[in-house]
């Protein structure tokens, strides 16, 4: 119980740390952070892929746990940056993923208040052309958009996780947003957004 | 709504995995740190089984063999250098024999005459060459053995260790003292490095999986 409560009050750092002696200590690791690395897998390569994938981030910061910088206490930023290294390899999967969700059918949309339902039908709306430019990103520039988007890490963690200047970052993603921006604008995105609205 | 709003609003469309759905991902990770060296004893999930689910068919397998650590593999390394000079001690040993003279050798305190030399000449050399090639067995069965993680096996290398120590010493030829020195040490540096903290580990893993199988 005690131990319980001490790997809970542990930093990330310091149960790496300690699973260099203990291995089984690692797994603390994974209950903390699996839920969001298999998120942003899902994401990033579909469920299917994910469910793989997960398993081998951490069986890969696993291996490289005794290389570990334990300055970061905070380990998100090294483990999703395993986990884009290893989406990267599935990047021909996740081209072609974003082209079959381009296509795909709309999910039930959830009940709310009626900013948030114009907020999803627009998202939704968009998304084949979100889908469609994401798909034209650079691998590199790609990586920065989503894992600040969607992961909402910062630039100094997106610089760690992807072993990138914080200058490099903060370029990439500014490439990224025009490029995302463009391809919105040059279909109309606002006029798509008034139909909709119009029509509820 | 922006770019990095529609993102995230996308985002939100793929919830958090329910905790079965990491189950098997977790029992690949844990089947991980079992085999880890520095794991010891540690038995993932069900503390009484070292078998660990398929996390493609779910049914339960028999547990590996834990991959060898740096060390042993190094030692592994050290016991083929070990039979390799050997070989060589032998084939050099095989090519002077022929220079060997009566009174190199005593049977039982006493210097062996010509004629009994010319004599024994064919029973040394086959006692030679069996003894060579007996060594270099040991040292190939050794290495083998110790990689496949067997704990008899790291005893008996020590135990053999031990035995060919008095061999140090003695009436010999520098060449023959030189051969026994670097032999010697070879094995000394492998029986060390099978020694070590992360080998004994990695030898305490076997046994408990060959446990385990035969139960």
């Amino acid at each position: 119980m005690r131990g319980r409560r001490e790997s809970a009050a542990a930093t990330d750092a310091a149960v790496i740390e300690s699973s260099r002696r203990q291995p089984e200590r690692f797994a603390v690791l994974f209950d903390r952070h699996a839920p969001h690395i298999y998120r942003y897998l899902a994401r990033r390569t579909g469920r299917q892929a994910a469910d793989d994938l997960v398993a081998e981030t951490f069986l890969a910061a696993f291996a490289k746990r005794d290389r570990y910088d334990l300055r970061y206490a905070d380990a998100r930023p090294w483990l999703y940056g395993i986990a884009t290294n290893l989406a990267g390899q599935h990047r021909r999967d996740e081209a072609r993923q974003y082209k079959i969700s381009q296509a795909a059918a709309a999910e039930p949309e959830v009940p709310g208040h009626a900013e948030r339902v114009a907020a999803d039908v627009t998202a939704r709306a968009m998304r084949p052309l979100l889908d469609a430019a994401l798909a034209t990103l650079p691998a590199g520039d790609r990586d920065v958009l989503l894992l600040i988007a969607w992961e909402e890490l910062t630039y100094q963690e997106v610089s760690r996780a992807l072993d990138i200047p914080v200058g490099t970052v903060r370029s990439r993603l500014n490439r990224a947003r025009t490029k995302v921006r463009q391809v919105l604008a040059g279909t109309d995105a606002a006029a798509t957004y008034k139909e909709i609205t119009t029509n509820e | 709504m922006n770019d990095m709003e529609l993102l995230r609003e996308l985002a939100q469309e793929t919830p958090l995995p329910a905790p079965a759905e990491l189950d098997a991902a977790r029992a690949r990770l844990l089947a991980a740190i079992a085999a880890d060296p520095a794991a010891g004893g540690f038995t993932p999930g069900v503390e009484a089984s070292t078998y660990q689910p398929d996390p493609s068919t779910g049914q339960l397998v028999e547990p590996l063999r834990p991959p060898a650590p740096a060390p042993v593999l190094t030692a592994v390394k050290f016991m083929h250098a070990g039979a390799a000079g050997t070989a060589a001690y032998l084939i050099i040993a095989l090519a002077y024999i022929g220079d060997i003279k009566a009174y190199h050798l005593t049977v039982l305190g006493h210097h062996l005459t010509t004629a009994q030399l010319s004599h024994l000449r064919p029973l040394i050399v086959t006692l030679v060459i069996a003894v060579g090639l007996a060594v270099i067995g040991l040292w190939l069965w050794m290495a083998r053995a110790n990689g496949q993680g067997r704990s008899w096996a790291r005893i008996l290398s020590t135990v053999l260790l031990g035995l060919a120590t008095p061999g140090l010493t003695g009436d010999h030829g520098v060449l023959q003292v030189f051969a026994a020195w670097l032999t010697w040490l070879t094995g000394l540096v492998a029986v060390w490095l099978l020694w070590r903290p992360v080998s004994s580990a990695f030898f305490k893993q076997c046994r408990q999986a060959a446990r385990t199988r035969q139960s």
